[in-house]
Parts: C-alpha cells; structure tokens; sequence
C-alpha cells in the first residue's frame, strides 16, 4: 500500500503542493484530475523519487521512502510518450528491467514471451520502436514497466499523445490489465472522461491541493470537478 | 541546362583536390604553363623519409586524442549542465574562447605554456587543441540533453537502472551517433588546424600542416601539394567509414 502524508513543495516562492496526503491500497487505481499547471506531475515525481520533498512523508507498505533514490522505490514513471530505448527493440525493451535485476535467461524469456502475447506484440517482438504505432509504443511501455511487478504505477496522462481511438483501446488495455494483474496505479489527467473510466479512486488536484472522495458520485457531484457541467452539456445539445 | 548549377559546384569542391592530385605528380610545373610538361613520382619518394611519417603520426595521434578526449569529457559536462538549474549561465563560458580567433587565443596563452614548459611540446599542442575543443562538445552535446532524453534517463531509473547502468545501457548507446559525429567533427578541426598548433607548438611539434606551411614557404609546391594529399585521406576515410551513420538524422 501507497501512503502519502502532507508532502509540500515549493518551486521558490511559489507553492506547487501543500499538504497532500492519499492512501493508495493494493489493486487499486487513483485517477488525479487536475488541470495543467496543477502540480500533478510534481507530485507524480515526489512519489518516484524523481523530485524532493520540502516536507512530508512516502511510505510504501509502512517503509519509509524518502531517502530512497529513484531505482529503490520499485515506482515506475510513465511519461505521456512512450520514451522506448531506440537502440533495443521490442523484445529488449521490455526485457530492459528483468536484465537489470540479472534475472536468470530462462526465466527472463518465459516472462517476457508471456507479457508479449498478453500485450499482443509477438509478431511485433524483433521490431525496432520508430517501426511501431503510437499504441504499439505505449504498449511496449507498458510491459516494460509491469514486468518488474512495480508496487505502484506512477502515470503521467500516459495517454494524452494517442489519437482518439487508439486512446480509448488503450484505456480498455489498461483497464483489463490493471484488474487482472492487481496493478496499483497513480493516473494523472486532465480528461474527465478518462478519470472516471480509468479510476477505482478519485481525487482532484487544484492549486497544489488535493482533494480525496469516498466515492464515484462524491466525485462527480463536486462542482469544482467540472463533470455535472459537462453531463449538462451533453443533455442540452 | 538545369544540371549546370550542380556541375558548377561539384567542379567547386573538386578543383582544390585536382589540383593536388596534379600537383602532387607534376614535374617542373611552372607558371604561367597550364599542364606540367611531366609526371614524376619523386615528390611521393620523399614519403619514405621519417620526417614525413613521424608528421602523419604526430597530427593522427593529436586528433584522435584531442578528438576523444574533447568527445568524452564534452558530453559529460553537458550531461551535468542539462541537470542543473544554473544552466545557461554555465554554458556560457563554454562560448568563451570563441571570443577571440584560435592564433590571438593562443598567442594569449602561450606566456602561460611558456611558464609551464608546454609551449614546442606535444601535450603543450594537446592542452591547447582542447582548450577550445572541449567547449565545442560541450556546446554541441548541450542541445543533445533536451527534454526527451532527460525523461528517458529519468524513466531508467525508476526502473530500476542505477547510474552506471543509465550510462553504459542507455545514454551511451542511444547517443552513439551523437557522440560519433562530434568525435568526427573535432577530429577534423584538429586535424587541420595549423594556427595554435604551430603557435603553442613553436614550429617544433611538425603537424602535417605545420609541414605544408614549411614547404610552401621553402616554395616546394610538390611536396605541399603530397602533404595536402595526405591530409586529405584520413578524413575522406572518416567519411566513407561513417557515410551510413552521417546520412542518417541524428535522433534518439
């Protein structure tokens, strides 16, 4: 379980969080709605180890993270592009974290055949990343990062750069996956749509506060989410 | 008709190596004759003295160091500005010994070789062939750091690579072609330069150009023209060698 507790940040005098705390427990997705600017990707860094904390606590499973460089924390980032390694291919790329962690070749190979059947690849596995599609690339991201079995997720609007259709397949993707694998997520957005289909969690971030709901419908009924102006909308067109 | 503009400048780049070509073989050719009146290969016989292979080794030696030193130590540093928050205001000592031609730099450091017994010394030619190749990776490898590699190196972490890993599996292989192409570009500035080599180097470290200056002093046109000759080989070799890499855009 992911447990935050009142990180701040400052970017000199000006203050990107304040006092942001969330529980994250195994299995569970937390969409973070937020508009650009909102801090959403400091926070996301904080959590990877990627930026400090001026204060404030990360623990996962009751450890304390902080003092923890980036490639203890077993918090994997996922950037809005997919950033393959251009010089690996399919195969490599998603081989890249088990080879790191000098995982025996046999092993290695059975995993990595399994992840690629899974994100349908295989016919994809020798192919260099500038040959891919955009959704092809955000899947080999994908794998990458959840054959190390991370505790958490960390996604920074991992969808953001797709067209339309490819988005929505890959939400389905994710969707599935997360579920079937237990995934424990931190989504940022600032899709409304794609916070409410890719969350079992929800929280909006504004002006470097972060606001938690119990619910689904606590979430929507908030004003300052924007949804029942946009339910709204659709009604009156 | 529509080719001529294309034959013109191919004619441009080609006549200077034509002309050492001939010249290299040419007998008695003097002015105002347009064609030697004889070939020769008594200019190449002079290859086999040892001044000329001790020169060839002496420039090939100092720009493949200069170029590998510059190359190394250029994309560190940049890897470190592209980390730092003060960047700009770095990088803008690396434009520093721009600010001057390399023969005024070097005439201004050579008080300092001087004291330091570099000046007419190998290492003297080197410190000073770096002095202004290592701003130049720095510069060149500056732009190289943009947003996405610092993302991909970033992304390597939280999966688990520390920094000898991020190095040796990641920034290092994705910027091959990078670091190819600016250890070809100093090895050329090295090989070629003839200002602060002979400057710093006081006429006593005889680089290949420091030897076709000599000789087309001592009015030697054959000889200089077999020196250009030689100049020109290891970078037409680069080329041909790096011809698939150099035609490919440099992207990560």
């Amino acid at each position: 379980m992911l447990q935050i507790n009142n990180i701040n940040k400052a970017f000199g005098t000006t203050r990107v969080l304040q006092n942001i705390s969330l529980e994250l427990p195994k299995g569970e997705t937390l969409a973070v709605l937020g508009r650009s600017g909102c801090g959403k990707t400091t926070l996301l860094k904080i959590i990877a180890g990627l930026l400090p904390a001026d204060a404030g606590e990360i623990l996962q499973n009751d450890q304390r993270q902080n003092e923890l460089p980036p490639q203890r924390r077993n918090a994997v980032y996922l950037y809005q592009e997919a950033l393959l390694f251009p010089h690996l291919n399919v195969w490599e790329n998603i081989a890249f974290g088990l080879r790191l962690r000098k995982t025996p070749e046999n092993e290695l190979k059975n995993r990595v055949e399994a992840l690629l059947v899974h994100l349908g690849l295989q016919a994809e596995a020798r192919r260099m990343p500038q040959a891919l599609s955009g959704g092809q690339k955000q899947r080999v991201a994908f794998g990458r990062a959840i054959i190390i079995e991370p505790q958490v997720l960390l996604l920074d609007e991992p969808f953001g750069a797709l067209d339309p259709e490819t988005r929505s397949q890959m939400q389905d993707f994710y969707q599935k996956t997360a579920e079937q694998l237990q995934l424990s997520a931190v989504f940022v957005t600032h899709d409304l749509k794609e916070a409410l289909r890719m969350g079992t969690r929800w929280a909006y971030l504004d002006q470097g506060q972060l606001q938690t709901y119990p619910t689904r419908e606590a979430f929507v009924r908030d004003p300052k989410t924007g949804i029942e102006q946009e339910i709204e909308f659709w009604k009156n067109v | 008709m529509r080719r001529l503009p294309f034959i013109a400048l191919v004619l441009l780049f080609a006549l200077p190596f034509v002309y050492f070509g001939v010249a290299a073989f040419a007998d008695q050719w003097r002015f105002p004759a347009l064609w030697p009146p004889g070939w020769t290969l008594q200019h190449w016989a002079a290859l086999g003295g040892g001044q000329w292979g001790q020169s060839a080794g002496l420039s090939l030696s100092l720009a493949l160091l200069t170029g590998g030193i510059a190359t190394a130590l250029g994309f560190w540093t940049a890897h470190g500005l592209s980390q730092s928050k003060h960047a700009r205001r770095w990088l803008l000592w690396a434009y520093f010994p721009y600010a001057f031609s390399p023969v005024i730099y070097a005439h201004g450091l050579k008080f300092f070789f001087n004291s330091a017994q570099l000046a007419g010394q190998f290492p003297g030619v080197l410190l000073g062939q770096l002095i202004l190749c290592y701003p130049f990776a720095v510069l060149f490898f500056f732009s190289h750091f943009d947003q996405r590699l610092r993302e991909m190196e970033a992304l390597s972490y939280t999966l688990g690579a520390g920094p000898r890993a991020v190095w040796w599996r990641v920034l290092l292989p994705v910027s091959r072609p990078a670091l190819l192409l600016c250890f070809f570009q100093i090895f050329l500035i090295s090989w070629f330069d003839y200002g602060l080599s002979s400057v710093i180097g006081l006429g006593q470290v005889r680089t290949l150009t420091v030897a076709v200056y000599q000789y087309i002093m001592e009015a030697n046109a054959g000889l200089a023209a077999v020196s250009a000759c030689l100049l020109c080989l290891p970078p037409l070799v680069l080329l041909w060698v790096n011809q698939g890499f150099l035609q490919k855009k440099v992207e990560i």
